[in-house]
């Protein structure tokens, strides 16, 4: 119970190391959110001193507070689950833009990089315990496809599939003009067709590493003594290869599997770019340009609090699955 | 962003470096889907429908809040309508819209408004000019909305006549913020509205041609307004606006026949337009490229900008043909020294010596006007003045693709008369931060449009002393130059107080000579605006011949006034 607790305990102390970097950072920026409203107010029409002192009034923003005012009052607001106005969407909450970009996300590169991970890892198992065997030269084909730059990837795949053979939409997340969003069945069809060249691209550039990782791990494993032991008693090939060679392969593949799960949400953004795909990613983008910092810190937040809740999980499980590490601490 | 412009040609292009390769391919790739292939269109009940793509990026907010400086651009304009609309893509009078006169006081602190009847708001109630007084006074009680700084009461003093009343004598350019640039809203909708500031205002009522028809985070309609004033108009039934991430998505949306009008800088337009008959485009440039020069050695400027002489001779030392050719991509208008528009603002001229900047470069000049200045030259080609090297920074911003080769080009033609130019880039907002408070030599930026016209709104901001701050404070007004000149504010404070236009010009006249001998703001051209059609489902946009409304898709106002105008084809 220890064991837990201290990581309990570990995982509080990252998460606010994190909550304080996030509240810096932005701030450290050049601009203020109120004079990039202001500039590009400007660009519509003219803007007096006036103007300053409207969007000030409207924003409601303290800028001119002491820093650690605007951090106490930040810890404040987070503690009861209030995330800010947004100042590029104003005067939407910071929840509501998240809580419509987010599913997008987590559907599109979540689904991904599970089934990147699933393929990678079964391609790796066989292609490790049948050393030489044609699978073995699917290895270096997949990794470089994860070394090709992922955007140029992406684009060439969105060139030959969607403009010149008109397979996959070239952009958005669903038909806009025939569908509703809700849980119809033309939506979700539309959703999952239009999801598809951008999975195919992110499991195409990712599953290369899986494989490679799970083949020499599959590799190593197999030399080890209780597998000629399990040799030399008869079990059946079959069995030999999933319960005593990959169960043991497979650790180090799950630790890399939470880590990549943390960033499915921090790591959409060029796939939402070429795909125009509706993210969290491009929401950031947007923050990032308007200095938006409740925005930034929201979504900061969502990606912190998913990396650190998939790793306290498989740190948690990992315990469980190898009985080692546990021991040890 | 320096303008809505680079809304669409830059901040997407920015997403992906990569994608400029992509795009020329996207192009060609489209060429052979052409048309046809779309989902737009008629939707079986022979209803016309367009898309329109106008630089939105991401998820979509619902906002329709008129008075929201994030409300969503078809708010203004196409929902909402103003008294009177402003054409800035030529020289025109306003148009009458809600309004259908107005006039003065002898001492321009009342402005009297007629307003037109038989108007009905999309609800079925009829608009009088207490809807305009309403809507003004509620500017006035919550100054968190009033972004125009508009300080007018209103009173309504019949059904179709509004007096406004400024508490300054001498308001006379507030007129084209007042008539052109307030959505006015209705009285029996907002009063009953609690929190005006806050509000997304989810089912808008408004007097335009269009009303919200749905709404999604990706994407929403609006559909003709059966209640319009304007007889027989709207003749399209729908447009929808959709979100794209980038420009080639864009470009590609377009020739796929499922975006119908656009606002983007496409590389290989002509090549475009040459294999694709459906398409068209409109070139309204009015927004001059200039290079921006913190100009002012008294407020803290630092650098030899600072001197006029150096100014002169980046002036005279420029080839813009040039330019126009290697980073205008030949679309660009000419300039005037006098940050006019010499295609619409002839009138407001007073010397046409100064109409237009030179074409290609005077090196002999550039020359003489630094050999008097006492600059001379260097060992390395440079020269120098009192240990001080002829070297100055000049900033834009990364992935300002045009910019950028802007300041390459203008680099090797400075360097021909020993002026050394240092190009760098910067993300947007610490270009931006850097400009509102002084922090740089030399830096590339836009004159954006005004609210009418009349020079007052370029002059009044760029150059009047009291929109100007210290290097190091913010200087919110526009003055980025720093710039001082005592002749200068009275012209333009004496230009303010009248509505003489003979009167103004003679006071823009004084502006201008000295603008143009000290000239904080260095002209290079006028920056094209290019908006691409589809002509396959509508006809009627605005062409080169005839630019009856600044049509870039981008732009509030007058996007109502294009989109009650296009007919369905054939």
């Amino acid at each position: 119970m220890t064991f837990v607790l201290r990581k309990l305990g570990f995982y509080a102390v990252a998460l606010w190391a994190a909550l304080t970097l996030n509240f810096l950072i932005p701030r450290l920026m050049p601009g203020n959110p109120v004079d990039q409203l202001v500039s590009k107010l400007a660009q519509k029409g003219q803007v007096t001193p006036a103007t300053r002192e409207a969007i000030e009034l409207l924003l409601g923003a303290n800028t001119s507070a002491p820093l650690w005012e605007q951090y106490v009052d930040y810890l404040r607001q987070l503690a009861q689950g209030d995330l800010g106005v947004s100042v590029t969407y104003f005067p939407a909450p910071v929840t509501q833009v998240i809580g419509q970009t987010l599913p997008w996300t987590i559907g599109l590169i979540g689904i991904s990089t599970v089934i990147s991970f699933v393929l990678g890892v079964g391609l790796g198992t066989l292609a490790g315990w049948k050393r030489g065997s044609w699978l073995d030269n699917l290895v270096p084909v997949t990794t470089m496809f994860q070394s090709v730059p992922y955007f140029w990837l992406a684009l060439i795949l969105l060139y030959l599939l969607g403009s010149v053979w008109m397979v996959f939409p070239l952009n958005g997340g669903y038909d806009v003009y025939t569908t509703q969003i809700g849980w119809n069945l033309p939506f979700v069809g539309s959703v999952i067709y239009y999801g598809t060249l951008p999975a195919i691209t992110i499991v195409i550039s990712s599953v290369g590493g899986w494989m490679v990782g799970m083949r020499n791990m599959m590799v190593s494993t197999l030399s080890e003594d209780y597998i000629l032991t399990a040799e030399a008693k008869g079990i059946a090939p079959g069995r030999i290869m999933r319960t005593y060679a990959a169960r043991n392969a497979i650790l180090p593949s799950v630790s890399g599997f939470a880590i990549s799960l943390g960033f499915v949400v921090a790591g959409s953004l060029v796939t939402e770019a070429v795909f125009s795909y509706p993210g969290v990613g491009s929401a950031l983008l947007s923050a990032v340009n308007s200095n938006d910092y409740a925005l930034m810190q929201g979504i900061f937040l969502v990606i912190t609090i998913s990396v650190l809740g998939a790793n306290l999980l498989v740190d948690l499980l990992y315990s469980v699955i190898d009985p080692r590490t546990r021991a040890r601490s | 962003m320096t303008t809505q412009r680079r809304t669409s040609r830059r901040v997407l292009g920015a997403a992906a470096a990569s994608a400029a390769i992509a795009l020329t391919a996207a192009c060609t790739a489209g060429t052979g889907t052409g048309a046809g292939t779309g989902t737009t269109g008629t939707d079986g009940g022979g209803t016309t429908s367009i898309t329109v793509f106008n630089g939105a990026t991401g998820t979509i907010n619902e906002n329709w809040n008129p008075f929201s400086p994030t409300a969503l651009q078809p708010t203004l304009g196409v929902i909402y309508e103003p008294l009177f609309w402003y054409n800035l893509a030529e020289t025109s009078e306003p148009t009458p819209l809600l309004g259908t006169d107005f006039s003065w006081n002898y001492d321009g602190s009342q402005l009297t408004i007629t307003t037109r009847e038989g108007v009905t708001w999309s609800d079925g109630e009829p608009f009088t000019a207490a809807d305009v007084a309403f809507t003004f006074n509620l500017l006035q009680s919550t100054p968190e909305l009033n972004t125009s700084g508009t300080a007018a009461t209103a009173e309504a003093t019949d059904d179709t006549t509004v007096v406004l009343t400024f508490p300054e004598p001498s308001s006379f350019m507030q007129e084209a913020g007042v008539l052109g640039n307030q959505a006015i809203v209705a009285e029996h909708v907002w009063s009953e509205i609690d929190d005006p500031v806050t509000t997304i205002n989810p089912d808008p009522v408004g007097t335009g041609a269009f009303t919200l028809k749905e709404f999604s985070p990706q994407s929403y309609v609006i559909e003709a307004n059966e209640n319009y004033w304007d007889e027989g108009k709207p003749a399209i039934d729908e447009a929808r606006y959709i979100s794209l991430e980038t420009a080639d998505a864009a470009a590609g949306a377009l020739l796929a026949g499922q975006v119908d009008w656009m606002s983007s800088f496409l590389p290989g337009l002509d090549q475009m337009l040459a294999d694709n008959e459906q398409i068209s485009y409109v070139n309204t440039p009015a927004l001059t490229a200039s290079v921006f020069t913190c100009s002012n050695a008294d407020l803290g400027c630092e650098g030899p900008q600072t001197d006029p002489a150096v100014r002169q001779a980046i002036y005279h030392a420029l080839d813009r043909t040039q330019l126009n050719q290697l980073a205008g991509g030949g679309f660009a208008g000419v300039a005037s020294p006098t940050l006019l528009l010499p295609e619409r603002d002839a009138g407001w001229v007073a010397d046409d010596a100064n109409l237009e900047v030179p074409q290609t470069a005077d090196v002999a000049a550039a020359n003489k006007v630094l050999d008097d200045a006492g600059w001379e030259a260097g060992d390395d080609g440079i020269r120098t003045k009192d240990g001080e090297r002829l070297s100055m920074t000049i900033q834009t911003v990364t992935g300002w693709a045009d910019f950028i080769s802007l300041n390459d080009t203008m680099k090797q033609q400075l360097a021909e008369v020993g002026i050394e130019l240092k190009p760098t880039q910067i993300a947007w907002n610490e270009w931006n931060d850097n400009q509102v408070k002084g922090n740089f030599q030399l830096s590339l930026d836009s004159i954006g449009l005004g609210a009418s016209d009349n020079p007052y709104y370029t002059y009044n901001g760029k150059y009047r002393s009291t929109n100007s701050a210290k290097v190091g404070e913010m200087a919110s007004g526009g003055n980025y130059a720093r710039y001082d000149n005592p002749t200068v504010d009275a012209a333009i404070e004496a230009a303010a107080a009248t509505a003489d236009e003979a009167e103004q010009k003679a006071q823009y006249a004084i502006v201008q000579e000295q603008i143009v001998a000290d000239l904080p703001y260095i002209p290079i051209y006028v920056n094209s605006t290019l908006t691409e059609f589809n002509n396959t489902r509508v006809t009627g946009w605005p062409d080169n011949d005839d630019k009856y409304a600044f049509a870039a898709s981008w732009k509030a106002w007058d996007n109502g006034i294009v989109l009650k105008t296009i007919t369905p084809a054939g």
